[in-house]
């Protein structure tokens, strides 16, 4: 007999990394080419199964900000955790993300997260340094590049999201 | 709605209902739905149960209940069904009121500016990348211009080089080409003067550079004569090819003798010899040298005609010797030069050696006083010599004194 747990996930990083692309091809299993940003937030709703319950992600996708003082902070309140996103082509929005988790770290402790260097379809325009990810996989970030053209590294990501939020 | 009439204010509630699609959802302290109304169908919230769990059955209510502090909004939030709505969350009582209000235009109308923003900021990202990738390229193909014109100048050095050294191999080749035509010269010069001279006066002649002596002059020489007595019977009487084998064993007998004395060698007819000394190039006592040469031939013909007489030949040998002055030089035409003398002397010599018996060296008494101190020479009396004018007194060398 499994529980069922429902948790909410808030997506953030800098705008056209590709958030509402990756909640789509976890959620939906497909991948549009077309580039519709995000106004707001967006509500989507995924169920995994981890190993002994399954549990309901309330993924809110938040509208891309460069600016982090613009994030409106109310849309993250009863956040059991976040994904960070970045575009691995464009290093800025790496600075964006992590600009991101200090905020978020302020305004409501350590939660637990993800990031993911998505866009990882585009090899030749990569643009950030493997040394720059390694020493943040080695402070303990769980780092991993996605594509959420391929679907590669998409669930893997949610699922360990999935099973840290539950600890 | 103070100072509107309760009629506007019925109608614009009226309106904001309609044009907000307004719904509600109240939840209890408890987190379960107690009350809900509007138009809950333009948000997908058909079908919910009262006295359930509210967040289960709204899941975008996840984490906001119970409210923290109120009255508090959630702005443009977008449902599943595509549907944008504020969520404003505020205290009734002992439950918290959730209401709907559709914005879903102002979402699309902030997304189309939004949109136009942001792609104009990819845009401009974009074309700085590619600003920086140009530099970059540029950069590259700047650093490729260096080397090349490195390389080319590198090319240029080595090209300037192979020049010069082209240029050097050029000139030694001439060099080399007028050593060689030197050379060639010198061997064809060498071959000429051979058939007159003994090698190594040829030589001399050669390294001298100097072929001016060749030229007609006059000059003081002794002259020598010599012949086979009989040759001209045996000539007849015998088969061509011994004539030729006896006068090979004679020449090579003779000539490398007149090489040892550096005698000119003037020509062969047939069994004759005419040698002289003391041109073209000058040497000391030529007389001595004429009368030297004259023994040793002596000596060695006589060796031969030992042989020659086994065969039963009947041969005799005899010299004739005269010194005086003769005009030499090269006679002939182009493609036939000879070197040779002629004068008087020549004649007396020539005479003198048809005089001579077998085994005899007939000379001049001029000449016999000239080597008087190397040879023991016998006078035989005044001659008339075919040719002379006047008797000339003449002598027989015996022998050459012992050095």
């Amino acid at each position: 007999m499994t529980a069922t747990l429902q948790k909410k996930i808030c997506m953030l990083g800098a705008f056209s990394v590709g958030k509402t692309s990756l909640v789509k091809r976890f959620v939906e299993s497909v991948f549009s080419e077309t580039y519709l940003t995000t106004v707001g937030v967006k509500i989507d709703k995924k169920t995994v199964d981890l190993s002994n319950l399954t549990v309901s992600l309330i993924l809110w996708d938040l509208a891309g900000e460069d600016d982090i003082s613009s994030l409106r902070m109310s849309y993250l309140r009863g956040s059991a955790g976040y994904v960070l996103v970045a575009d691995g082509t464009r290093p800025s929005t790496l600075e964006v993300a992590m600009s991101l988790r200090r905020r978020v770290e302020t305004d409501f402790g350590p939660l637990p997260f993800v990031l993911l260097l998505n866009k990882n379809d585009l090899r030749e325009e990569w643009a950030v340094r493997d040394e720059e990810v390694q020493d943040l996989q080695q402070s303990g970030w769980w780092v991993r590049s996605t594509s959420a053209r391929t679907g590669e590294g998409v669930d893997d990501a949610f699922g360990t999201l999935a099973e840290r939020v539950v600890r | 709605m103070e100072g509107v009439p309760t009629t506007i204010a019925e109608q614009l509630q009226a309106l904001l209902c309609s044009e907000r699609a307004v719904a509600y959802l109240q939840v209890d302290s408890g987190l379960n739905l107690v009350g809900a109304g509007g138009q809950l169908n333009a948000y997908g919230l058909a079908g919910l149960r009262l006295g359930e769990q509210a967040a289960e059955q709204a899941f975008f209510l996840e984490g906001f209940l119970p409210p923290v502090d109120t009255p508090f909004v959630v702005p443009s939030m977008e449902l599943p069904s595509g549907r944008a709505a504020d969520l404003h969350f505020f205290l009734q009582d002992d439950t918290c009121l959730v209401v709907l209000l559709d914005v879903s235009a102002e979402r699309d109308a902030a997304r189309r500016i939004q949109q136009k923003a942001y792609d104009m900021t990819l845009a401009q990202e974009r074309e700085a990348l590619l600003n920086r990738r140009l530099e970059a390229a540029n950069a590259a193909l700047l650093a490729t211009q260096d080397e090349l014109e490195a390389s080319r100048d590198a090319l240029a050095r080595a090209h300037d080089q192979v020049q010069a050294q082209a240029a050097e191999l050029a000139a030694w080749n001439k060099t080399l080409e007028e050593r060689v035509a030197a050379q060639l010269g010198e061997l064809e010069r060498m071959a000429r003067l051979k058939r007159f001279f003994a090698p190594s006066l040829a030589e001399l002649i050669v390294s001298s550079g100097n072929e001016r002596i060749l030229e007609s002059h006059r000059r003081d020489i002794a002259v020598l004569f010599c012949d086979l007595r009989g040759f001209t019977a045996f000539a007849e009487s015998a088969e061509p090819e011994e004539v030729m084998a006896l006068l090979r064993d004679y020449h090579a007998a003779l000539v490398p003798l007149i090489q040892q004395f550096e005698g000119t060698l003037d020509r062969f007819v047939g069994d004759g010899l005419m040698v002289y000394f003391n041109d073209p190039l000058p040497c000391p006592n030529p007389a001595e040298r004429a009368v030297g040469l004259a023994v040793a031939m002596r000596d060695s013909v006589a060796a031969l005609a030992r042989t020659w007489r086994r065969h039963d030949y009947q041969l005799g040998f005899g010299i004739g010797i005269a010194q005086g002055f003769a005009t030499l030089g090269q006679i002939g035409f182009e493609g036939r030069f000879d070197y040779s003398a002629i004068g008087t002397v020549i004649n007396t010599a020539a005479r003198l050696c048809e005089a001579a018996k077998d085994g005899q060296i007939l000379i001049t008494s001029r000449l016999a006083t000239s080597v008087a101190d190397a040879a023991d020479v016998r006078e035989i009396g005044p001659m008339a010599l075919k040719g002379l004018r006047r008797e000339l007194a003449v002598c027989n060398v015996e022998a050459l004194k012992a050095a």
